[in-house]
């Protein structure tokens, strides 16, 4: 396959940031992120970045539209999203499939949306295999593979010296091609992934699920959450939005924003009627929709096993062990 | 930088155009608003800079109005009531001045210009203070120049 | 297993055998070997899960608010932050001290997971952030001690060091710090949610009419949350510093909550929060002749 020479990939990148906005992982203030390349920055490759890459197709506020008041007239602009061509570099199995569960909620069953459409139809994904598993990693068990990412363009394996690229797609060749000179032919062999050491088996897990909701055990689960939206907002997946405007004076814009459904007041209405109106629903319905909801829409689960919720909360809420005590549960 | 350096304004000159202070001035009912009232009875000239907004006592001011003030887009914030003894609910400015003295400090450690921020006691028969203390402030706030920080210009 | 753990089970085992109390709040094992979880037993059976180890960072008062609900009794174990925080609740009139057994256990300071996460057990693991500023390591309150109380620990403090450097720095260095600290805000509010100080029914962050905070996740928003917190919480700040373990992006919140603490111990001369539950908060009283330096 071809390759590169790993100290030679900032070279790499330098060139394809000329071509297109290129993001990367970083480290800034010691939280990895995926970023807009820059030259003079260190490269983050040796974990997966704390915050998904979600916000490059779905940003955390993004404005819709504006609008003006004059007299009795109403202008309203569009926000006018440049078509950038973007590639995103460096993203793992598991966040590869995150991007196609986004894709099936944002694209799919008849509905298109338009600022998500806008920014993933022009971007190139570049897959990077995971060679170490973290503590909280168990994306195996969730049926993905560490060395092979899903729907991407390009699939860079970890050679030892060097990073080896293989075409996925079309567009994938046609990366190649274009920094060719850059690349040399090798057949040094890509480097396994570590074993993991977080397992679980969800075998059987949604349709039992779907029987479980009013099981007892979601009572005991939930007693420890402390409500925040940490794993939702570090989850790969999650993509639940608000809309919201801001006026000022006679104009203003509309925007949508990330929400969380471990917020209290996420599923509050007009007139105060809050149908999960505490943790234990709310709990209930995120592992719920993770395991089981999802499933049933589209055929697949939503939890990547990237293992983020796991590391970050406070109080360490762990899906692996909701899991196990599912597939212990006794249900009729 | 997050500190702005392009706002909406008209840093330098005299014509009319020119960038004047927007001072708000958080006034307790009993003490302060009369007081301001009584400046205008008696025709004492101060800068039309300030906007008044009538609280019942000072200890209404939450210090998170302060903070809003200055994001929304002012320049100064006072926040004046009556004399320590003299309150209208006995306390309120009790717990003002505790709370004020604190919230300086934290907009000083946020890096704002702890003189844009002042809490005076004006009481209601002060009407030449109100007329001082006003005009002392923009004038500061003049030398100052806008507030860059904190400014809300999403 | 260490002392404190197989006094823990004992007591615990004990109190729920007894019928003494209706549920036990202690921790647990998590995953990986460097957490530890809060523990809700309300058996006999299960008080084998709980432990006390290094790594026992939940401050487990906050969720007394949860369980006013609770027939019977609570009993939980606390460190000397926690105790604090239990005071704290019984000063704003949210729990009954009778309600509780606190079991209290000296803390001799715990260790920070993400050290812990590319070391081995065994290793040498740095000291948390949050314990190098504790003055309290013993409990405060208690209804039965395990264990033997232990001196305050002298330990050098980033917290203080990061207060330090930002006093010295110039008005628009430190805004720029703080500016790009909060610009890094997921809004989360695992902050809030995890802090004993924030116990208001309905916080006004989550108030949609009046909207004092916009949705938007953007850098005045978040200054905007992060000082009325500040500030809603100051003087009745435990200094417990679960606040910044649990934030995500590390915004060194305690190197604001301990700013204004010590703002208030300077100007007001007063205790630090959660010693005596009888006592007012700092900025829920007065005195006759507080500073009024700028007046």
């Amino acid at each position: 396959m071809l390759a590169i020479d790993k100290k030679r990939l900032n070279e790499l990148l330098r060139n394809m940031s000329r071509d297109f906005r290129v993001y990367a992982p970083y480290l800034e203030n010691g939280t990895g992120k995926f970023a807009p390349y820059r030259e003079d920055r260190e490269l983050y490759l040796e974990m997966n970045t704390l915050l998904p890459p979600k916000d490059i197709f779905f940003p955390q506020t993004e404005k819709m539209y504006r609008f003006r008041t004059a007299g009795s007239a109403l202008e309203i602009e569009e926000i006018e999203d440049k078509k950038e061509k973007q590639v995103i570099f460096g993203i793992r199995s598991c966040d590869a499939f995150s991007i196609d569960c986004l894709d099936k909620v944002f694209l799919s069953r008849g509905y298109e949306d338009a600022f998500y459409k806008n920014k993933r139809e022009n971007t190139l994904l570049v897959g990077l295999a995971c060679t170490a598993a973290g503590d909280t990693c168990f994306c195996r068990s969730m049926g993905l593979n560490p060395q092979e990412a899903v729907g991407v363009d390009l699939q860079v394996l970890d050679l030892g010296e060097e990073w080896g690229f293989e075409a996925r797609t079309a567009a994938g060749e046609g990366l190649l091609a274009r920094y060719r000179d850059l690349l040399r032919e090798t057949d040094a062999a890509p480097i396994p992934t570590q074993e993991f050491k977080l397992k679980v088996d969800v075998e059987g897990v949604p349709e039992k699920l779907s029987r479980m909701f009013d099981h007892p055990m979601w009572e005991e689960i939930s007693r420890k959450c402390l409500g925040c939206a940490l794993c939702t907002y570090l989850c790969p997946t999650c993509h639940c939005f608000d809309v919201s405007g801001k006026v000022k004076g006679e104009e203003g814009y509309r925007f949508r924003c990330w929400d969380s459904c471990m917020f209290s007041e996420y599923t509050r209405m007009a007139g105060g009627h809050n149908p999960r109106p505490t943790k234990k629903e709310r709990v209930r319905n995120r592992f719920m929709h993770k395991l089981c909801y999802f499933v049933e829409r589209y055929g697949q689960l939503l939890c990547t096993g990237c293992g983020r919720c796991l590391a970050k909360c406070p109080v360490n809420m762990d899906i692996t062990a909701v899991i196990r005590k599912i597939k212990e549960a006794e249900v009729e | 930088m997050s500190i702005e350096t392009n706002l909406n304004v008209e840093q330098q000159g005299t014509g009319p155009q020119a960038w004047e202070p927007k001072i708000l001035v958080f006034a307790c009912n009993w003490c302060t608003y009369a007081g301001a009232d009584l400046a205008g009875l008696s025709r004492l000239q101060y800068p039309p800079n300030i906007r008044i907004l009538r609280v019942p006592c000072s200890g209404r001011v939450n210090p998170q109005f302060v903070i809003r003030a200055f994001q929304k887009g002012l320049d100064g914030v006072l926040v004046a009531g009556c004399h320590p003894g003299d309150c209208h609910y006995s306390t309120g400015n009790y717990f003002t001045r505790r709370r004020y003295l604190l919230t300086k400090r934290l907009l000083e450690y946020m890096g704002i210009d702890p003189q844009r921020f002042q809490v005076r006691w004006i009481s209601g028969s002060e009407g030449p203070k109100f007329q001082q203390v006003v005009t002392q402030l923009v004038e500061e706030i003049k030398a100052m120049g806008p507030n860059r920080k904190m400014r809300d210009q999403e | 297993m260490n002392e404190i753990t197989q006094k823990m089970r004992e007591t615990a085992r004990g109190l729920l055998n007894s019928g003494q109390v209706a549920l036990v709040l202690g921790w647990e094992k998590g995953y990986p070997w460097y957490k530890s979880a809060p523990a809700f037993i309300d058996r006999g059976e299960d008080v084998d899960r709980l432990v006390f180890d290094e790594f026992c960072h939940n401050n487990l008062s906050k969720y007394l608010l949860d369980l006013v609900a609770v027939e019977g009794r609570i009993a939980l174990f606390v460190k000397g932050c926690d105790s604090r925080g239990i005071n704290r609740l019984i000063q704003d009139n949210q729990v009954k001290r009778e309600q509780l057994y606190i079991i209290g256990i000296p803390c001799p300071g715990l260790k920070d997971p993400d050290d812990a996460a590319g070391k081995k057990q065994g290793d040498e693991i740095k000291d948390a952030a949050k314990c190098q500023d504790c003055r309290y390591p013993n409990p405060v309150v208690y209804d039965l001690l395990l264990g033997e109380k232990v001196p305050v620990a002298k330990r050098s403090s980033e917290t203080q060091a990061l207060i330090e450097r930002l006093e010295k720095m110039k008005p628009d260095e430190r805004y720029e710090f703080w500016a790009e600290q909060f610009s890094r805000c997921l809004r989360c509010y695992a902050c809030r949610n995890i802090c004993p100080a924030c116990n208001c029914r309905e916080c006004v962050f989550d108030r949609a009419t009046p909207e004092w905070l916009g949705k938007a996740n953007n850098l005045i928003e978040n200054q905007f949350m992060h000082l009325t917190r500040a500030i809603h919480v100051a003087g009745r700040c435990i200094e417990c510093g679960e606040c910044e373990r649990a934030c995500p992006v590390n915004i060194p919140l305690m190197a604001l909550n301990r700013k204004l603490i010590n703002d208030i111990e300077e100007l007001f001369g007063e205790e630090p929060a959660g010693l005596d539950p009888e006592k007012k908060t700092p900025l829920g009283r007065f005195e006759l002749d507080d500073p009024e330096k700028f007046m």
